[in-house]
């Protein structure tokens, strides 16, 4: 699986700056709030602010449980612009999966 | 007679509320609080309300003796906070014999009761077969458990109710198709026209209608209940130096199912499509009601992909001076510069004029040649009216400045107008 990080500067209604992008792979035979929380943790290592994620991503746990398993400041998006920030992150991700998924692919096709 | 019947039927409405809450998640009575006023709003009188924390009954949604509980204050209906599935209301209505509704279904029939145009009445129908579908295959599938094909069976003809409602669905969607691109030419007629559209949206009974009533004397109907406005409505102001069409819309609600959200996607369309978004909420609340309405009206804006500038106004101001700006700052992650207004007052309307002049995207100059013909004359007539013309000159051809809408300037392309 692949987690990614948009690390944004944000008004309500839209994204006012991307700082930087990040993309963490990680193969793992299960996979459990934990592992989902240690991939959040790695992709926003040494990031500033607020981690903002989906619910089903942490399995509906509370804000304050989610954010307490994290270990720093976290809130499920509210505003359009988390929203959009959250989609992006979702569509990097998924390029990157397919990405590394499809290059390992060629890669093997070469050989 | 007649009316004395209505009036003993509106009398007789009576309704027990059940919620059920998550073991997982903190107590919410906002939540219930909402559902009698949704409750009240169709008219029932509320006998009783009764909560649940337990995990999610797979029978009934909640436990049994709380239905029994319910039922011991003969209600005439028993009224859901969380949705129950076509399972649940089958065993609900079987076992118990009593009237059920959950949350979304009330507010259908809140919607029946005001829809007063064709396209809201439409809508409403789409919404309320929307939901019942699933259920009536469902209703289908158990009434058939069990039983074999042949004599005695349940047969073709009910199974065809199902396919008349994805028959009178798919027509619904065909009418609504057609109003929408209605509702788009109509858009682009306008801009076409110089007006810049702006949409008022928010939860619902944050006084948008009467926010429009402000500034336009409008005399749109406005009232303190929610849901009073089901159909888009629009009306020309001048703000600023631009002249703005402001609509009206239907309000949102937390947990707007999505279903409704495609029902009333020719509605939300006007919201989409604007130049900018007024997002109306009510100050008067609470802190945290308030947020919570900010953070559903965002969510809601989201699922019909709006994409226009938003200014956030705080509506009911003159119900509170002193505590104002601790409630701005309790939502100013959601609303950082929100303006402050009062429909019913008039205060800060002034403010939201100029604020709506700034935050529209400025008009741009364009310089256009015009043939003397008859239409490049009547166009140069229209220009006068839709768009700020800057300067003319009569030359070998007309030279026009202008500011205005892009819109507008393609317009004149048809009449023979080229840009220079």
């Amino acid at each position: 699986m692949v987690c990614a990080a948009v690390s944004a500067r944000v008004s309500p209604e839209c994204i006012e700056k991307i700082h930087s992008v990040r993309l963490i792979p990680k193969i793992a035979k299960t996979v459990d709030i934990n592992t989902v929380a240690d991939l959040i943790n790695a992709a926003a290592l040494c990031l500033p602010g607020k981690v903002v994620a989906e619910p089903g991503d942490l399995y509906n746990l509370e804000t304050w449980r989610a954010s307490s398993i994290l270990g720093r400041e976290f809130k499920y998006p509210e505003t359009l612009a988390e929203r959009t920030a959250v989609e992006l992150a979702h569509h990097i991700s998924l390029a990157g999966r397919r990405l590394i998924i499809n290059g390992r692919k060629e890669y093997h096709d070469g050989d | 007679m007649g009316e004395k019947n209505i009036t003993m039927e509106i009398k007789d409405k009576t309704a027990v509320l059940l919620m059920r809450e998550n073991p997982n998640q903190a107590p919410d009575p906002y939540k219930m609080e909402e559902l009698k006023g949704l409750a009240a709003a169709a008219g029932y009188r509320v006998l009783a309300e009764i909560t649940q924390r337990r995990g999610r009954d797979h029978r009934y949604q909640l436990g049994r003796g709380k239905i029994e509980e319910a039922l011991s204050y003969n209600p005439n209906k028993l009224i859901f906070y969380n949705p129950l599935s076509p399972g649940q209301v089958f065993n609900i209505r079987s076992e118990f014999s009593a009237q059920i509704i959950d949350k979304f279904n009330l507010i259908l029939e809140i919607f029946a009761q005001r829809a007063s145009t064709r396209e809201a009445k439409l809508q409403v129908e789409l919404a309320r077969l929307s939901y019942d579908a699933p259920h009536v295959k469902n209703a289908l599938s158990l009434k058939k458990l069990g039983e074999q094909p042949g004599f005695r069976g349940a047969g073709a003809y009910e199974q065809s109710m199902y396919h008349d409602i994805r028959g009178r669905m798919a027509k619904i969607r065909a009418a609504l198709k057609d109003v929408e691109m209605m509702s788009e030419d109509r858009r682009q007629r306008r801009r076409e026209l110089g007006f810049d559209l702006v949409a008022l949206a928010g939860y619902t009974n944050a006084g948008k209608s009467t926010l429009l009533n402000a500034l336009t004397n409008a005399g749109v109907e406005a009232k303190d209940q929610p849901f009073t406005t089901l159909s888009p409505t629009t009306r020309a102001v001048e703000m600023k130096g631009r002249r703005v069409l402001l609509t009206d819309t239907v309000g949102f609600i937390d947990d707007l199912p999505h279903f409704l959200i495609k029902a009333f996607r020719s509605t939300l369309s006007e919201i989409s499509q604007a130049d900018l978004v007024l997002l109306v909420a009510d100050m008067s609340d609470t802190p945290e009601t308030m947020r919570r309405k900010l953070v559903a009206s965002h969510k809601a804006l989201w699922d019909c992909s709006c994409s226009s500038p938003i200014i956030t106004v705080l509506n009911k101001a003159d119900r509170l001076s002193e505590e104002a700006s601790a409630r701005q700052e309790a939502i100013r992650d959601l609303a950082p510069s929100p303006v402050l207004v009062s429909a019913s007052t008039g205060l800060g309307l002034e403010d939201l004029a100029e604020r709506i002049g700034q935050r529209l995207q400025p008009l741009k100059e364009y310089q256009i040649c015009l043939p003397y013909t008859s239409q490049g004359l009547a166009e140069l007539s229209r220009l006068y009216d839709t768009a700020d013309l800057l300067h003319v000159s009569y030359e070998d051809e007309l030279v026009v400045h202008l500011r205005g809408r892009e819109e507008t300037v393609a317009r004149a392309g048809l009449a023979g107008a080229r840009r220079l």
